[in-house]
């Protein structure tokens, strides 16, 4: 576990300084417990385990609670944290062999707390997740979307006989949710528009120039302006709460040594060891794979040069030219698939602002060139898709030949 | 969500007034039982999706009108502006000076690319004027010339041009006995193409209104506007704005995409159907009084018998018990079989809305093997009354329906053809042979899925 060792602190004040770490740090959390469950949680007490699973559930869950996540059984919400701390490496065999009821093992999830906590910037990711936004944001990429799959869906029942009609609905349903979606979003295009037109010169932010929907409401609904005011007074409190966490925190670390010596031992420092041995043998048969791919792309590639031969200066020109071809097309596809289309600015949401037409701007990325990239990442994945397709045909041709007196009559499509 | 309606030729150009002019008349009615401000709320949904606003007050609709002859697009816009309720926009009609004789492969072939830049042009302008379109309506007759030909066409440059939105094309089913005689070979060239570049082919039948007229509404001598009418209400009543989920006082911003999302997302499965309960003459509504018991119960029957009205329906066809297969392979001796649903949208309208009881639409006999009704069966509801009804329901069917009425014209088509009968009327414009047996082949391949539910 890292942390930083500094000052010892003084007995009194250490009775007192724990609760109130613990308090700050449940204060930042969404979903924290009390400081008496943490205390519970070191005795592994059952009755902690609930809270903690729940707890655990909301930290490692990607993106914003919705209705359907927070309606989860908590038999659902163990199972997925398991799997969630899983997927992050978490070594301990102990949490993973918990029953799914989530009855026990408080200890073993205060100890998996912790280390989330000590392996990254887990708070400021979770404040930066429920982050007050005031304008209308809108995506440049996808990486959000991508890295988070969402929670695994619920089993697919007997895996016995599947109707393709059935597919064929589904499918079918999926592109037609694809099609509206298309056409909500260029409708709450055009009302975005609208608003920020209509709102020119409002804002008290020259650069920004015109209001966000939040900030119209602000004005035309004075509930929603209490309601906003509130939600920027409890993201204050968390905020407030972790930077307390984060002069506490000393206290916190010390208070797990305990608890982490009062586990079992079947923890952290013995599993490296066997691992370790069982990879030599690995490690040495990829080597030994490798110099024999790399004796084999010789030979072939001997064998080609040969054929090939000497056809005179005109083909080695071609092949110059060939070799130019295909660097570039490797080149933009490179280029295609770096995270955000080729864009040097970082991810996430960005704000709208709309400004006149010649004006110079403010920072942040214009709207022509996130169009470019993303028309560039189209155009790449346009050609994928019509060699898939391409390929599904090739398929379908072969199968119609194996089969004679077959008659294949291809559906109404184009 | 703003939804862009294209009216094309006699049948399309005459509907579509009528249903501009019901979904007026019903958000602009005053007794919607309901709040001042729910029903303003209904009003402005209903506007922003099917009318634009103009300087001077009068919403115009947002509609394309396309005919070959200058006649009837002249009657509607004047009619329209006459009412001083609503309009046409002025420069939204694109019409010619000749007919096309209702040779399909005149109006496919040859006004068809001849015209498109034009009328792709005024569909453009119409799109441009919404701050964000869910979708287009087609409106168009199957069997008849310009209308079915020319909205195959334009359907395709629909499909081209707006890949991602979603395309409806509102059909005419022509008269059993039709007076065009070459009425079975343009159904089936329309509908096989629409099949290919519609997201959805929602189909009212001629017989079948003609019916509801004489029997329901006891008019004497029916006119086409008197038929057109009780179609544009059946339109309505699906289309008019509707909560946007259980428990949300919200209105839908796109009911196109979400009844596509829950109807037709199978791509050999986009036949839909209509029908609406209760429907009669102004006269008898003041009269009757009605319980949302009654009015499903009725309303499921239709489903399982396939009746196009409440009235007459047969109430001997029962859902078939579990285990057992369903009596529903077509078979000519057969007179009486159930319809199993693929996917039904039931939609609620009036009082007391929130105490309807839909537990008889989710039973799974309803519905074919591999779909379960939790996917299969979706309702809409509103508080708000539509048209002067106190309580309405209207279901959109996936079902096996249109199954016979297909047969019977693909029969029939095919018959003629295998005697070559008229087929040089299309060959000279560039509609081969190939086409023909194309278009049968697509067809016979929905009635055999259709039918293996």
């Amino acid at each position: 576990m890292g942390r930083r060792r500094r000052c010892r602190v003084g007995p009194d004040e250490a009775t007192r300084a724990l609760p109130e770490a613990i308090a700050a740090l449940s204060r930042t959390l969404p979903a924290g417990p009390s400081p008496e469950t943490f205390r519970r949680a070191k005795f592994d007490c059952p009755e902690a385990a609930p809270a903690l699973w729940r707890l655990l559930f909301r930290v490692l869950s990607p993106g914003p609670p919705d209705g359907a996540s927070a309606s989860l059984s908590l038999e659902a919400q163990a199972r997925s944290v398991k799997s969630a701390l899983r997927s992050q490496g978490y070594p301990s065999q102990a949490l993973a062999q918990l029953p799914d009821n989530g009855s026990q093992g408080s200890r073993q999830l205060l100890l998996a707390l912790a280390w989330l906590l000590a392996r990254g910037p887990l708070l400021e990711q979770l404040l930066a997740q429920s982050r007050v936004r005031l304008g209308d944001e809108m995506p440049v990429c996808e990486c959000e979307a991508l890295a988070s799959p969402g929670p695994p869906a619920p089993g697919m029942g007997e895996a016995g006989h599947v109707d393709i009609r059935h597919l064929q609905w589904l499918m079918g349903k999926l592109r037609f949710r694809w099609r509206n979606l298309m056409a909500s979003q260029q409708e709450q295009c055009a009302l975005l528009g609208q608003i920020h037109l209509y709102t020119r010169g409002c804002h008290s932010d020259r650069s920004l120039g015109h209001l966000s929907v939040t900030e119209t409401e602000l004005l035309r609904d004075p509930e929603g302006g209490r309601q906003l005011l509130r939600r920027l007074e409890s993201e204050n409190a968390r905020l407030e709460a972790a930077l307390e966490w984060r002069r506490r925190e000393q206290v916190f670390w010390q208070w797990m040594d305990t608890v982490l010596g009062a586990s079992q031992p079947t923890f952290l420092p013995r599993s490296p060891e066997p691992g370790a041995r069982e990879l030599e043998p690995v490690a040495r048969e990829l080597q030994a794979l490798w110099e024999q791919l790399q004796e084999a792309v010789e030979a072939r590639r001997a064998a080609w040069e040969a054929r090939v031969g000497d056809r005179g200066p005109a083909w080695s020109a071609a092949r110059r030219a060939l070799d130019e071809v295909v660097g570039q097309d490797l080149a933009a596809l490179q280029r295609a698939w770096e995270p955000g289309g080729g864009l040097t600015q970082p991810h996430g949401p960005r704000r709208l602002v709309r400004t006149e037409a010649g004006a110079p701007g403010g920072p942040g990325l214009r709207a022509p060139e996130v169009i470019e990239a993303l028309r560039t990442q189209e155009a790449h994945l346009e050609v994928v898709l019509r060699q898939l397709q391409g390929h599904c045909r090739q398929e379908l041709a072969r199968l119609a030949r194996a089969l004679p007196g077959l008659i294949w009559i291809p559906p109404p499509g184009r | 969500m703003s939804i862009v309606t294209v009216q094309l030729g006699q049948c399309g150009n005459q509907i579509g007034f009528e249903v501009f002019d019901a979904l007026f008349s019903d958000s602009h009615c005053p007794q919607g039982l309901c709040s001042k401000r729910e029903n303003e709320a209904y009003q402005a949904s209903c506007k922003e999706r099917f009318f634009s606003e103009e300087e001077n007050g009068v919403p115009i609709a947002r509609a394309v009108l396309v005919d070959m002859e200058p006649k009837v697009i002249n009657q509607t816009l004047s009619k329209a502006a006459h009412s001083g309720r609503w309009k046409y926009g002025q420069h939204s009609c694109f019409c010619q000076k000749q007919g096309s004789g209702n040779n399909w492969a005149y109006g496919y072939s040859v006004h068809g690319p001849r015209h498109k830049e034009s009328i792709m042009d005024l569909i453009q302008k119409e799109v441009e004027k919404c701050d964000s379109l869910s979708g287009f309506f087609i409106i168009m007759s199957m069997a008849g010339g310009t209308g079915s030909g020319l909205g195959a066409f334009v359907t395709q440059n629909l499909e081209d041009q707006y890949s991602n939105s979603l395309k409806m094309n509102q059909i005419i089913w022509p008269y059993g006995t039709g007076e065009v005689i070459v009425q079975n070979y343009n159904s089936i060239l329309t509908l096989s193409r629409l099949y290919r570049s519609s997201d959805a082919l929602l189909v009212h039948e001629n017989d079948a209104v003609h019916k509801i007229c004489a029997k329901l509404m006891n008019i004497k001598q029916i006119s086409f506007r008197d038929i057109n009418q009780v179609l544009a209400h059946q339109l309505g009543s699906v289309f008019q704005p509707t909560y946007s989920g259980e428990g949300s006082w919200h209105y839908r911003r796109n009911p196109l995409g979400d009844l596509m999302e829950n109807l037709v997302p199978h791509p050999e499965f986009k036949m839909l159907g209509v029908r609406n309960i209760p429907q009669m003459s102004e006269n008898s509504l003041a009269y009757s009084t009605f319980t949302w018991a009654g009015l499903l119960k009725h309303l499921r029957q239709m489903l399982i018998s396939n009746a196009k009205m409440e009235e007459g329906i047969d109430w001997q066809i029962r859902p078939p018990l579990s285990g057992l297969p369903a009596l529903s392979k077509m078979s000519t001796n057969k007179e009486f079989h159930f319809n199993t649903s693929i996917a039904n949208l039931v939609i609620l309208r009036g009082k007391d809305v929130h105490n309807a009881d839909l537990g008889a639409f989710k039973d799974p006999a309803l519905y074919t093997s591999w779909l379960e009704p939790v996917h299969a069966f979706n309702v809409w509801k509103t508080q708000r009354a539509f048209s002067k009804y106190e309580k309405s329901a209207a279901l959109v069917s996936n079902s096996q329906f249109l199954v016979k009425p297909l047969d019977v014209i693909v029969g029939k088509a095919w018959n003629m053809f295998a005697s070559k009968a008229y087929i040089h009327q299309y060959t000279k414009y560039g509609i081969e042979e190939e086409d023909f047996l194309e278009s049968f082949t697509l067809l016979e391949q929905v009635i055999a899925s259709y039918c293996n539910l």
